[in-house]
């Protein structure tokens, strides 16, 4: 099985929340397709792509606040502006959904 | 929805990867404020049309139900749009609408199977190139000198034995690509019978040259194999690109395997734009260019 979904598993097992990021479209060039997916634990470590570089940091930047609220949200990352010394080369808009998945309520 | 559904999905989902029959998640990614169904929710679909979680069961479950069979056939994730009654509506239509619900489907399923009949120098090439391409790579040959893991380190099923019974005895589904890449016509014959007698392949391609294809197939009609199935053989196998080295004609072949899985139109990027504004919104947002 993949990373992504082992390290998920693997958390929840353990009782720990984690926040998976899910690329649910593109429109324009992007490095990344749909259904790319990156794992977010609470203390900032991760696994899994979504095409790297600023795209991905700023999902990382939302993921902390999704694993604090818990409100799932939809983040479109716009990597059509290229600003010297950034690397937002590929000039496609990218929807990711940021969802936080808890770990089952085990007293149920 | 409450955790613990959210859990019974995510262990089916798990499943679903590992090997089982393959299920389509639909979130709703996003939703008007004051919506029936609010962002996050869930839906998991199994093939039998079973579900587990819920979009509140009004009109917009209804037609994500009835879309989800097409997430199925694609193999791949997409986004589709849609109105608070359940109609379908294209990006723009949604973007205009301030009430559209926009609802994301995963298919999760196992690894695709390329199976190459035929542990060669093109078997090996396509070994090579099925797994960079995330396939589960299967090879069968009845010499063992060529059908062992030191030949084909990367194939996850390596089986030495008679062809026609090899085939007989491995599983076949609507997940396996079919390759016949065998040393000689007879045992392409004799392979492409099994699998095509057996059915539920989705895809199967034989090597040769035109002529010699020809009577091949010629031979399976004779034998009262069901005509369609014979048609959807794929021989002379691979796209057009010129390929000479038996590399090559594993990049040929993988190409024709990655378009039957994704639906592709074979045909170069530079002239596939205009055709594009043709097609259902749904299958568009998926074939966005990738950088």
């Amino acid at each position: 099985m993949d990373e992504v979904f082992e390290s998920m598993q693997r958390a929840l097992s353990d009782g720990q929340a984690v926040v998976l990021a899910t690329v649910a479209g593109t429109r324009g060039s992007t490095p990344r397709r749909a259904g790319a997916r990156m794992l977010l634990r609470a203390d900032g470590s991760f696994c899994g792509t979504i095409g790297g570089g600023c795209g991905e940091a700023e999902v990382r930047l939302e993921a902390q606040d999704v694993h604090r609220d818990g409100r799932a949200r939809l983040v479109q990352v716009d990597l059509t502006n290229e600003i010297d010394g950034d690397d937002k080369i590929c000039g496609g808009v990218m929807d990711v959904f940021v969802e936080r998945i808890a770990p089952p309520d085990v007293r149920q | 929805m409450s955790r613990n559904d959210f859990a019974g999905i995510l262990a089916e989902v798990v499943e679903a990867r590992e090997g089982g029959a393959g299920v389509v998640v639909a979130t709703v990614i996003a939703a008007p404020p004051d919506g029936a169904v609010s962002v996050g929710a869930k839906l998991l679909l199994r093939r039998d049309g079973s579900t587990v979680g819920s979009l509140s069961g009004g009109p917009l479950e209804a037609a994500v139900v009835a879309d989800a069979g097409e997430a199925f056939r694609r193999h791949a994730v997409e986004t589709l749009f849609y109105a608070s009654d359940g109609a379908r509506l294209t990006r723009r239509g949604a973007e205009a609408e301030s009430g559209a619900y926009q609802v994301m489907l995963e298919p999760h399923e196992p690894p695709a199977t390329l199976l190459i009949v035929g542990g060669g120098h093109i078997g090996k090439a396509l070994a090579t190139i099925g797994d960079l391409c995330g396939f589960s790579v299967a090879v069968i040959d009845d010499r063992p000198e060529y059908a062992n893991k030191e030949r084909f380190p990367e194939a996850d099923r390596v089986v030495c034995g008679d062809f026609a019974e090899a085939l007989r005895e491995f599983p076949i589904d609507d997940n396996t690509y079919v390759v016949t890449v065998t040393r000689g016509h007879k045992h392409d014959e004799v392979s492409l019978r099994e699998v095509v007698r057996r059915g539920g392949a989705a895809y199967v391609g034989m090597i040769g040259s035109k002529r010699r294809v020809g009577a091949v197939l010629q031979h399976l009609l004779e034998d009262g194999l069901d005509p369609d199935a014979v048609g959807r053989v794929h021989t002379p196998i691979g796209l057009d690109i010129g390929a000479e080295t038996p590399e090559e004609i594993a990049v040929a072949i993988m190409a024709e395997v990655i378009q039957v899985r994704r639906g592709g139109s074979g045909r170069p990027m530079q002239e596939v734009k205009k055709a594009r504004r043709g097609v259902p919104p749904a299958e568009r947002v998926e074939m966005e260019e990738e950088g």
